[in-house]
């Protein structure tokens, strides 16, 4: 966490409670790493395990420590790291390349990425038409289809609204954890109102979109091209986009996590995050602040990666829509003052009733979707050694 | 009041637990036959739009698409009219055709390309109009979406731009 | 008989403009709905910016139309001069955009103000409706496919007049869909929304910029 001063220590569950509070989540997770379980080779009966384990693990401690982040991050940096090294591996066995061949674009092979979302709305809604060279329905050739992913997001957005940012984004790990790698930071001062950037970001590319019928984002924007795939360069057009990917992943992804040890990427360009704001009031879970008991010493502004609270909304005793839900300001609050709270119940009704069925719903998400890249990755990994 | 709130936060609460339980059972089945139910479809600037008729040849068939009209802000892309040959295998070592686009017993173009054994071979078109609509093409590799020749699963794909849009 | 085929002929150019309404919105949208949305004057102010700004994409279709129709020639499709002028166009959006977008020259005094600027590109409040013409202008000039296939069908006509009359008629049809944008000028309750808006319309500035170099670059390059 940025600037994060040391907690008072706080009471631990005892191990029988939190394995029995870890047992649903751990026959969930059973049940969905069953399918790498079942497939055949030692490569991929260790990965299913080691996944099973790993994030069974992380949700016993999570119950033991009465504590959310640090254990959040661990799964969200591991996810972060390994979904690039599983995607390159899928593209450099296939094709050699990282590039993507136009002839993938025309045979509808190109897995649907989450962030093309808020661009295909109102081309799908006017022509009923997806701009974006995937397939409709999951083919045997491309599983990530736009039905699949569609339907991830719906339920990511309806159980979790901007947590999707903490518990989903398979890219969002790789900021969180170049931002952990300095000891302190050092750039303290950012303006607040580059907070404001996504939101201009999502204006751009979805009405450019509707404009021209392309994913503008992908086409121009995406950092994440540099750790995935990207048009071949063979132009002056593609060896532009090529160096604002590189500089936009190199400058929000790496450097300036480290220098600020914020997730800058997200709390600063990322459009999806913005979008995903939009439906955070839509969720039955959210942060508050108890102002009975906050020492307005500011910690938990500190703490935030994505500068989700300010003077004024820990006044109102709330974050701000940018709030992704990652427990950091919950968890370094020396006072109790920042709860986990569901909405409609009194703001300091019993705060870890409200944290355990986000987690719940969160945590089963993130097996689900993270969990299985964990496990595909890891599956790749293995299969080198034995 | 206050207490009815409450139970429905806790009611929404449980229910998130609930959904996000049963999704990996219920929820994509139903959502994926919902969106099937939609009618949507990819770009066709991406699948070079519907079939329009197929040719029939020794061996293998010429597909004709419906043209893909043009679409963006500025004349980057399209509009075009797709072909395919299929199967690619069992095309000859020269492609050279006469094509009929719109059905009127009058050929709109002729299309050469090679076929290497190699798959792997970049594949280069030529492409002569015999009729205003058509734009020629010289050697033309993967250009643009609106005008490239490919291969695509078993098939060799031309798209050839047209002058005006078309339906 | 012709009454009835005047009828018809507004009557062709009138639904050919309704039916093209949403093209011609999502085509001038990226330029107009943030511009709409950054100033602080509420919906009577936006509309009359509104009509200000149609007002001056008339001009630019009228422009092109009057220009082509002199030429004798419907708009040339695959024309490279058009390709330069669409260029041309895009880097006048580009500059308009910008404008729009930062704060005048001066009102920064030190270099701690200054690169506070860069974040205050979504400054508030500086109205310069002057700028809606030349928006307006600018737009009109980027022949979107509703304006293309108006103008062939209008060059069918023969005679200047009956060209302009067609035109002005199509306008008309696709301006009823641009009512509706003045309602987001209403989110200027939220105070960010102007500071977005601006945003956005520097990132546009950009992508715009580039659009006309690169035209005006194949353009030149092609015309050789």
């Amino acid at each position: 966490m940025p600037n994060e001063p040391k907690s008072k220590p706080r009471a631990v569950r005892t191990v029988s409670r939190s394995a029995l509070l870890t047992l649903p989540m751990a026959l969930f997770g059973l049940l969905m790493f069953s399918r790498t379980l079942a497939l055949p080779g030692a490569a991929a009966k260790m990965a299913g395990l080691a996944a099973w384990l790993f994030m069974a693990g992380l949700f016993f401690f999570m119950m033991r420590t009465f504590e959310t982040y640090r254990w959040r991050r661990i799964f969200f940096v591991t996810l972060g790291f390994l979904f690039p090294v599983g995607f390159i591996w899928d593209l450099i066995s296939l094709r050699s390349s990282m590039s993507i061949p136009i002839e993938k674009m025309l045979s509808g092979d190109t897995p649907f990425c989450f962030l093309v979302i808020p661009m295909t709305i109102i081309p799908a809604a006017l022509t009923k038409t997806i701009i974006f060279p995937g397939s409709i329905l999951p083919t045997a050739s491309n599983p990530h289809a736009i039905a699949t992913m569609v339907a991830l997001w719906v339920l990511a957005t309806l159980v979790l609204g901007k947590a999707w940012c903490s518990f989903g984004c398979f890219f969002g790990g790789l900021e969180e954890g170049f931002s952990a790698l300095a000891k302190k930071a050092r750039i303290n001062k950012i303006n607040p109102r580059w907070r404001l950037v996504p939101w201009a970001v999502l204006a751009a590319i979805v009405l450019l979109s509707a404009a021209t019928f392309e994913p503008t984002y992908c086409r121009w924007l995406c950092p994440f091209k540099t750790v995935t795939e990207y048009p071949e360069v063979r132009s002056v057009e593609t060896a532009i986009q090529a160096g604002i990917f590189l500089s936009l992943f190199s400058g929000l992804v790496v450097v300036l996590p480290v220098l600020t040890k914020r997730r800058t990427q997200c709390a600063f360009f990322c459009p999806f995050g913005a979008f995903q704001s939009l439906f955070n009031k839509i969720t039955a879970f959210d942060i508050r602040i108890d102002r009975d008991k906050c020492a307005d010493c500011v910690s938990c502004q500190n703490s935030c990666p994505t500068l989700a609270l300010d003077k004024d909304s820990i006044g109102r005793g709330k974050t701000l829509l940018a709030c992704m839900k990652c427990g950091a300001c919950v968890d370094v609050c020396h006072k109790g003052a920042a709860v986990w709270h569901v909405k409609g119940t009194a703001p300091n009704a019993s705060p870890e009733r409200a944290r355990l069925l986000y987690l719940y719903g969160a945590w089963a998400f993130a097996t689900m979707f993270g969990g299985d890249i964990i496990a595909s990755s890891l599956q790749k990994l293995f299969g080198l050694v034995v | 009041m206050k207490r009815l709130t409450a139970i429905l936060g806790l009611t929404a609460a449980g229910l998130t637990v609930l959904v996000t339980g049963l999704a990996p059972f219920l929820w994509f089945n139903v959502f994926t036959g919902a969106v099937s139910a939609a009618g949507l479809r990819i770009d066709p600037v991406y699948t070079g739009g519907e079939p329009a008729r197929v040719i029939a040849r020794q061996g293998y068939q010429i597909i004709i698409y419906h043209p893909v009209p043009q679409r963006a802000l500025l004349p980057r892309i399209g509009p075009f009219v797709q072909l395919a040959w299929k199967p690619a295998a069992a095309l000859p070592a020269r492609v050279t055709e006469e094509i009929d686009l719109d059905n009127d017993n009058k050929p709109d173009l002729v299309a050469s390309f090679d076929v290497p054994r190699d798959t792997k071979t970049d594949l280069r078109v030529d492409v002569q109009p015999l009729t205003p609509r058509v734009l020629a093409m010289s050697g033309v590799g993967q250009d643009s979406f609106s005008r490239l020749i490919a291969r695509v699963n078993d098939a060799i794909v031309v798209r050839v731009p047209l002058r005006n849009a078309g339906k | 008989m012709l009454f009835y085929s005047n009828v018809s002929f507004a009557a062709e150019a009138v639904l050919l403009g309704l039916a093209s309404g949403p093209a011609c919105l999502a085509s001038c949208g990226p330029v107009l709905l943030p511009w709409l949305a950054a100033e602080a004057d509420g919906v009577r102010g936006a509309t009359s910016r509104l009509a200000v700004f149609l007002g001056g994409r008339l001009g630019g279709y009228l422009l092109f139309a009057v220009g082509a129709w002199a030429l004798g020639v419907a708009v040339p499709v695959d024309s490279h001069a058009r390709t330069l002028v669409f260029g041309l166009a895009n880097l006048g959006l580009a500059a308009m955009l910008g404008l729009s977008a930062w704060p005048p020259r001066g009102s920064c005094r030190n270099n701690a103000q200054r690169a506070n600027a860069l974040v205050q590109v979504g400054e508030p409040g500086r109205t310069r409706p002057k700028l809606a013409l030349a928006l307006g202008f600018f737009t009109g000039l980027n022949l979107c496919p509703p304006f293309v296939a108006a103008s062939v069908r209008a060059v069918e006509t023969r005679s200047l007049a009956g060209a302009l009359t067609f035109f002005l008629l199509f306008f008309g049809g696709t301006t009823v869909w641009f009512v509706p944008a003045v309602a987001v000028s209403a989110a200027r309750r939220i105070a960010e929304v102007a500071t977005v808006a601006r945003m956005t319309m520097a990132l546009l500035a950009a992508y715009y910029a580039y659009l006309g170099a690169m035209s005006v670059s194949w353009g030149i390059l092609h015309a050789q």
